[in-house]
């Protein structure tokens, strides 16, 4: 009984302090730096968010990659 | 007639008022809020109003600052900075957002443009942060954007302090949920632990819970409570007594005893959860100090952010754009429309149009002519207008506002302060009654550890639970229950200051008037054709008056022909000119007409707008701020419970004397400055007057500022909107009726609650002293009283009418 009682304790601390770990990681990357808008997001946010979402981050990539194409084109002129 | 709500921004008014699109069944209060439905709509942004839900926002604002400035090399010196990767980034104040439909709007427009890299809008400080690539494209068209969907923005600087502001935020937020999070597990725990005490429980299952709650209190101690350790440290150097060294001591005191428990060095129960409670009820509190400083500085960032960045000066003849702080007095100096005065001074050249209304509150563009003065952060309004700086930067009236805020906003946590002796008094009381209690019973010949057991039982009988609890779950539910009603209550401390109330002090225009003109009288009858021109002429501006006239024309009238007038010019504060078919048309006040030579006999109190055609007066109007409806209605209730009113205005003392007797108020103040107004309050203050201020535009900040509670209607400017304690969304005096009722009902419950939990303190702490009661028994009742001020609380509410 009590081994069991072990066992389902050391799960429920390791649970939840993983848990934990993935708040304090959220609040260090800024997630719930506007209390507002995280309520917000999780009454209103929609697949539609997801993917306009999704289409930032390619957009952000695809201007990083042409930003240091002309870069290095810049450096080769000089 | 009917009333239907604009289908842009869901304000209802009149059908008969209102632009109307038959076809679609769509109806809009303004031209604003139509280009800006329709644009979203062609854009397919539409489900911007799906999220908007059932809410209401305030029409498109527009603005008459030109984008130009954007681009000018000192701007971008000062407010953009370049990203590692070579993009650039401002940090901005987005002015206009009310809701989290609003927010999304701006930055999913943001992020569908060309160029731009990152835009994410804070929803709860209306900061923004932009990226974007000034190759695709400029600052100046990213900020058109904003614009043409009805919002605006400004630039502002981080600064040192709202970046240290934020850091600490963080840091004590981190530091609070790691404690909630704990100190929920630990509750978990004890339902086993608590049924287990009165239904039997294995001693080693009883051994596991202590372990269980050991790993969950010392992350809650030793890291949350880490800024309790650092206080006492620093309060024990400079040999102060701070309620940091209470809580640490109490709290430290507890887990050694619940540690020797858990070591079997002695025999008992553990108190792993008091230690978290203690801590986690503390530390909430001062996270919420901490997010009130952090509101102070984002209050200052939206003042400064409407600072002009530069002005331009005639030097020898020629223009030359300085810094502010290089304009001296004597300077000459150039604002062009839309501009802003950046220091006080007289005006030389021939008069102009400025809007004072973050001076004096009022809505109406006032004339200046020759040698008339001119303060810092008006609105230039009409032509280009050259004037003398009578005083330099620092000492105009703009940056002398400014610094007054930042003043009273750094010493305005006074309520916080009481609060805070009170419980280091209690606390300091409690703790030497524990070791009374130690001392007591180990000379009466108690042993170590009973005499220990006994000293915990004090601690743990008198944790501040139901007194923590008393105010706050009370002013929640207060504050719930006006919110339901349309009042935002920002902290729940004002809720006892508005209780205590003894002086209301209101501004005019936007408080008991509407702030908007409308037309009073009319001499006459209009026939159809001039109908046409006069509407087509008031069309052509959008002076306050000329925007009244046209908003009563089509109000009044249906069918108003469609004209097409040419040369349409404004004669320099005093109305528009225009011809059509070779006749001249004037419509404005009487000194134009008088220009022209057309006499005029008609004389009013009330603003006049004459229409003129072929040097004949067709038609006059007298207009006037309407005053609310429910002004006489508010004025009774605050006679009735013994309130005194005080109406304060920038506006002239006829207007005011008038206002003020319409509606039933003794005592008014005119023609005040933004710093005579705060002067009031604080005159009021030093006769121990605890003074409510009702207002609404930039004039009023200091003034509610330095007030005890500050009330500001929702259609207020934002820094209004900031500063205000409480924030009444429907703009209705109504609610101001409605805000004092709900701040005295639940003031009612507090003062209930404090009794009810100073009584228990009071029966309990005895017992506990005598050795009657064991720690756990004492952390049972602890509980039962925070249920008894939980369930008192509950009625607040009740008695909703």
């Amino acid at each position: 009984m009590n081994n069991v009682l072990i066992l389902e304790l050391f799960v429920g601390i390791l649970v939840s302090f993983s848990l934990l770990g993935i708040l304090i990681w959220a609040i260090k990357s800024g997630q719930f730096e506007d209390n507002k808008k995280a309520m917000d997001g999780l009454l209103f946010d929609s697949t539609e968010d997801l993917q306009n979402a999704v289409r930032l981050e390619e957009k952000r990539k695809k201007m990083k990659e042409a930003k240091e194409a002309s870069k290095e084109e810049q450096s080769k002129e000089i | 007639m009917a009333k239907v709500p604009c289908s842009h921004c869901r304000l209802e008014f009149d059908e008969s008022i209102m632009i109307q699109e038959k076809n679609n069944d769509l109806y809009f209060c303004c031209n604003g809020c139509q280009g800006v439905y329709h644009l979203l709509k062609s854009e397919n942004l539409d489900s911007f109003y799906e999220k908007l839900g059932n809410r209401v926002i305030a029409p498109p604002l527009t603005s008459t600052n030109p984008t130009q400035s954007f681009e000018l090399e000192s701007f971008r010196q000062r407010y953009v900075k370049t990203t590692k990767e070579g993009f650039s980034s401002i940090d901005l104040i987005i002015e206009g957002i009310h809701c989290a439909a609003c927010v999304w709007l701006n930055e999913k427009v943001l992020a569908d443009s060309d160029g731009v890299l990152e835009a994410s809008i804070n929803f709860t400080n209306n900061k923004a942060k932009v990226i974007w690539d000034d190759e695709v494209i400029s600052l100046a068209q990213i900020i058109d954007k904003i614009r043409s969907i009805g919002y605006n923005a400004y630039p502002y600087q981080r600064g040192s302090e709202d970046v240290k502001a934020t850091k600490t935020r963080q840091d004590y937020f981190l530091r609070m949920s790691v404690a909630i999070f704990a100190s929920m597990n630990i509750m978990m725990i004890d339902v086993a632990k608590y049924a287990g005490f009165f239904s039997g429980i294995k001693s080693e299952t009883l051994e596991l819970i202590h372990i269980a709650e050991f790993i969950f209190a010392t992350p809650v101690l030793f890291y949350s409570g880490w800024i309790f350790f650092r206080g006492a440290y620093y309060g024990v150097k400079n040999r102060i007594v701070t309620m940091d060294l209470l809580v640490s001591f109490g709290a430290t005191l507890t887990y050694i005893y619940s540690l020797a428990i858990l070591f079997k060095l002695i025999n008992g129960h553990s108190y792993f959860d008091s230690v978290a409670m203690i801590i986690t009820f503390v530390l909430v509190g001062k996270f919420l100090e901490v997010l009130g400083k952090k509101n102070a500085v984002d209050t200052m960032d939206k003042m400064k952010s409407q600072i002009p960045l530069e002005a331009t000066i005639i030097e020898d003849g020629a223009k030359k754009v300085v810094g502010l702080d290089e304009i001296k007095e004597g300077d000459i100096l150039e604002v062009k429309y839309g501009e802003k005065a950046s220091v006080d001074g007289e005006i030389i050249t021939l008069g102009g149009l400025f809007d004072e209304s973050s001076i004096t509150g009022e809505s109406h563009v006032v004339s200046k002519n020759l040698n008339d003065k001119i303060y810092s952060g008006t609105i230039n309004m009409g032509d280009v207008i050259r004037y003398r700086a009578t005083k330099d930067y620092a000492n105009s009236t703009l940056s002398t506002i400014v610094t007054l805020l930042e003043d009273s906003l750094a010493s305005k946590p006074k309520i916080e302060e009481k609060a805070n002796n009170i419980s280091k008094y209690f606390s300091l009381t409690i703790l030497l009654l524990a070791i009374a209690t130690f001392i007591g019973w180990y000379l009466y010949g108690a042993t170590f550890e009973d005499s220990l057991i006994n000293a915990i039982s004090v601690i743990v009988i008198a944790c501040p639970c139901a007194l923590a609890l008393a105010t706050p779950i009370a002013s929640l539910i207060g504050i719930s229950w006006a919110s339901k009603r349309g009042l935002l209550f920002k902290e729940a401390k004002f809720i006892e200051s508005f209780a205590k109330t003894s002086v209301v002090v209101l501004d005019k225009t936007g408080t008991i008037t509407e702030g908007k003109l409308s037309v009073k009288s009319v001499s006459n009858t209009i026939d159809s054709e001039m109908l046409g021109k006069l509407y087509a002429l008031t069309s052509s501006s959008t002076h306050p008056i000329s925007v009244a006239i046209k908003r009563y024309l089509e109000a009044t009238y249906h069918d108003i022909p469609n004209i097409e007038l040419e040369n349409i010019a404004q004669v320099e504060a005093k109305g528009l000119k225009a011809n059509w078919k070779n006749q001249i048309l004037l419509g404005g006040n009487s000194s134009l007409l008088k220009d022209f030579g057309i006499n005029v006999s008609f004389e009013s109190h009330y603003s006049l707008y004459h229409f003129a055609s072929e040097g004949k007066v067709i038609v006059s109007f007298e207009l006037d701020d309407t005053i609310k409806n429910d002004a006489l209605a508010m004025i009774a209730y605050f006679k009735k419970i013994g309130v005194r009113v005080i109406m304060a205005s920038g506006d002239n003392t006829n207007v005011v004397s008038r206002v003020a007797s319409s509606v039933g108020i003794e005592e008014f103040k005119s023609q005040l400055s933004p710093i005579d107004k705060a002067n009031l309050i604080d005159t009021l203050k030093a006769e121990g007057e605890m003074v409510v201020m009702v207002g609404d535009g930039i004039n009023d900040v200091l003034a509610l500022s330095k007030a005890d509670v500050a009330i500001v209607m929702g259609s207020g400017a934002d820094v209004a909107l900031a500063i205000g304690d409480v924030v009444i969304l429907d703009n209705s005096l109504d609610g101001l009726q409605k805000s004092f009722y709900i701040s005295k009902r639940t003031y009612k419950f507090i003062k209930q609650n404090l009794a009810l939990s100073l009584l228990y303190n009071l029966i309990t702490i005895p017992f506990a002293i005598m050795g009657f009661v064991i720690p756990l028994v004492a952390a049972l009742s602890m509980s039962l009283s925070s249920l008894m001020v939980v369930g008192n609380s509950m009625r607040i509410g009740k008695n909703d009418e």
